[in-house]
């Protein structure tokens, strides 16, 4: 299959500090892809590299054979959620949409039709609320946030925590989302989560974090749950 | 911030010390202390609509105090005794304590002027307690500003003096004395009427918390002729309509406006336009200026979203001038009224515009760029919080902002005339134009170059 996310040789260091530190890791293409660890494991700084929010101290990150930090064009194809820094407050969802829309030249009328099809996980808490998104509880913005990262046909999604503080219905449609986007859409998804569950149910590929390394690289299988269980019980 | 405090700490107390003398070497054949008595009303008023403006709300998060066990009586004191150490009531004493001091040197009855002292600083405390009590209420801040405006007008145009009434009352303070209960009860009954209020709704959903806005929609459509800048731009007006930041940037833009009155009223500067230069960039230019030395801060709460979308730089940049255009545009129509101090005041501030659009704006987003401070849209700034861009960068680039025009009018205007000067400083803005491209890219090469750097500065927490 081909590779859509290539590593290589990759380090971020803060001072003597080194918080990730991953030699190789090739993603192939429609990959939904589960990052876990515990916290300070380098999760959110292996995304905020790979979106080229930072700078690595060596190495870098291909995207479709882009290197990330040196050229842009990965933007149009990829897109992401961490965290409320990606929201703008003072936007109702409607406008937010829009807004990412237009800046994935996605039309009103193709918007549209995308957030029909999420009209069940919106659960009707989202739309139409005459609210700025600055007040909407944290589930809420996270609905939007993650809707909002599914506009203009992405190839590559990467969601930090997507699950956390999303109620359980809504647990479990995302989770269908995300497998669809990867298996019908061949979109590579990449997600991180603390909850192991989540992730071995969603994810063809699992790899753990410790300390900024890879410290297993499991595709899914039954028994895989009880083999990272096993291995955070330490 | 500190420097901000110091200075204008520094100020009051010269200007305490040197307020009675002032006044005795003005009108010398009055008593100076009744004159500051009579103009007292003004400060009165000026401080009230100063403090409505800039002063912040004794908001804060009460929920762990809720849970603790604390008194709710001690919390709402303690909230509203913490008011008092604002700098807006540091300053006042700044002021009144030295001149205080100059009026017991000068003679007057010792325990009188601590007893007018102690009122003044009782109504000093009324005004801090009834802005927070009037500080939801636009009507009450225009009514307040628009008393302010009328009482300066009238007196101006000699058809009403106020200060000689309101002066009486001032001044019963120290002739009579025990007037200056009378503030004291107001003081005690105005916080009480806080606490009171305070205490009504110091729940989590009450008014301590920040409001939620009511949803405002507007229908942009017409911005749509921008074309792709179309975007950009409809999201930054609904940023400046909707956050309490921007709309203070908005306000203290059209204060700007009257910027050229202190000139262009004054002789002293008919034979000296290179300050008419100068006067006539900041008439036009408010809005360029306060709101273009802050981008890219404005997006600093979603900076990592415009960094990881499909965002150009360059449309990102082009609808950022184009917006600094536009307000320039409006502030220059808005000052059609200086046609009245002649055609040739008039001329000025239309090279001064044009030199705003031309250059300004370009100098200013360059300036903005190496800014990095990261904004909180809808909290109000806190007072003097702006002198963050008081480090040697800032001061540097706003060197062009200021001498630029006074130079580019100069020149011409000292080796053939006045005329030569003001087509000059038009052409000068002319030429910006021609090179926006150019400048653009500068821009955006300083943006690429410090990304990683403004992204971190950003996503610090306050």
């Amino acid at each position: 299959m081909e590779t859509i996310i290539k590593v290589q040789n990759l380090s971020k260091s803060y001072k003597a500090d080194k918080v990730l530190d991953i030699e190789a890791l090739d993603i192939p293409k429609g990959q939904s892809f589960g990052l876990v660890g515990n916290n300070g494991a380098g999760k959110t700084t292996f995304f905020s590299l790979l979106l080229d929010l930072i700078q690595p101290t060596t190495g870098h990150i291909e995207n479709n054979g882009i290197i990330v930090s040196e050229n842009e064009d990965w933007k149009p194809y990829t897109s992401s959620f961490i965290d409320e820094s990606f929201l703008i407050g003072y936007l109702t969802a409607e406008e937010y949409f829009y807004f990412i829309g237009d800046l994935r030249n996605t039309s009103k009328a193709e918007v549209d039709e995308l957030l029909a099809e999420f009209a069940d996980f919106f659960h009707g808490e989202i739309l139409n609320q005459k609210k700025y998104l600055r007040d909407l509880s944290k589930g809420n913005q996270k609905k939007a946030g993650i809707v909002a990262a599914l506009i203009g046909n992405p190839e590559v999604v990467i969601l930090d925590e997507p699950f956390a503080n999303l109620d359980p219905t809504t647990q479990i449609r995302l989770k269908k989302i995300i497998k669809d986007l990867s298996a019908q859409k061949n979109v590579t998804v990449l997600v991180s989560s603390h909850d192991l569950m989540h992730v071995t149910e969603v994810c063809e590929r699992v790899v753990v974090l410790d300390k900024g390394q890879v410290v297993k690289d499991i595709y899914t299988s039954e028994a895989t749950l009880k083999e990272l269980e096993l291995y955070f019980e330490r | 911030m500190i420097l901000g405090a110091l200075y204008f700490g520094g100020l009051a107390i010269l200007a305490g010390i040197g307020v009675f003398f002032i006044f005795k070497k003005a009108i010398p054949d009055q008593d100076p202390f009744t004159l500051i008595n009579n103009y007292m009303i003004y400060w009165v008023m000026g401080d009230l609509a100063l403090r409505y403006f800039m002063q912040q709300l004794p908001v804060m998060n009460i929920k762990p105090m809720l849970l603790l066990p604390i008194k709710r009586q001690s919390v709402i004191q303690f909230l509203l005794l913490k008011t008092s150490f604002s700098f807006f009531n540091i300053l006042p004493l700044l002021f009144f304590i030295p001149l205080t001091i100059v009026l017991m040197v000068q003679g007057y009855n010792p325990l009188m002027a601590v007893l007018w002292f102690v009122s003044i600083l009782a109504i000093s405390f009324s005004i801090n307690f009834l802005n927070f009590i009037l500080n939801k209420n636009n009507t009450a801040f225009y009514f307040v500003i628009a008393l302010l405006a009328s009482f300066i007008g009238l007196q101006y145009f000699n058809i009403f003096d106020i200060t000689p009434y309101t002066g009486v009352f001032f001044n019963s303070f120290y002739e009579v004395g025990f007037t200056a209960l009378l503030p004291i009860a107001l003081v005690i009954f105005l916080f009480k009427m806080n606490y009171k209020l305070l205490r009504k709704n110091f729940y989590v959903d009450g008014a301590v918390q920040a409001k939620k806005e009511k949803f405002k929609n507007y229908n942009l459509e017409f911005l749509n002729r921008f074309g792709t800048l179309a975007t950009f731009l409809k999201n930054d007006v609904k940023m400046i309509t909707r956050n309490a930041r921007p709309k203070q940037v908005l306000l203290m833009s059209f204060l700007f406006l009257f910027y050229g009155l202190i000139f262009f009223t004054q002789d002293t500067y008919k034979n000296m336009p290179v300050f008419l230069a100068f006067a006539a960039i900041f008439v036009s230019g408010g809005f360029l200026i306060t709101f273009g030395q802050l981008v890219p801060s404005w997006d600093s709460e979603y900076y990592k979203l415009m960094m990881s979308q499909n965002v150009s730089y360059k449309k990102y940049l082009e609808s950022k001038w184009l917006l600094m255009v536009i307000g320039c545009a409006v502030s220059f129509v808005l000052s059609t009224p200086y046609i009245y101090f002649g055609w040739d005041i008039y001329a000025m501030i239309a090279a001064g515009a044009s030199f705003n659009i031309g250059l300004n704006s370009f100098i200013t987003l360059y300036g903005g760029a190496l800014n990095r401070v990261p904004i909180e849209l809808n909290q109000k700034a806190k007072a003097f919080s702006n002198t963050q861009g008081f480090n040697p960068t800032q001061l540097l680039i706003s060197l062009p902002k200021i001498l630029g025009p006074m130079i580019i009018f100069y020149v011409p205007y000292k080796l053939i005339n006045f005329n030569a000067g003001i087509i000059a400083l038009a052409l000068s803005g002319v030429l910006g134009i021609v090179f926006k491209s150019y400048f653009l890219k500068i821009i955006e090469n300083l943006y690429q170059k410090n990304k990683y750097k403004t992204i971190s500065a950003f996503s610090e927490k306050k």
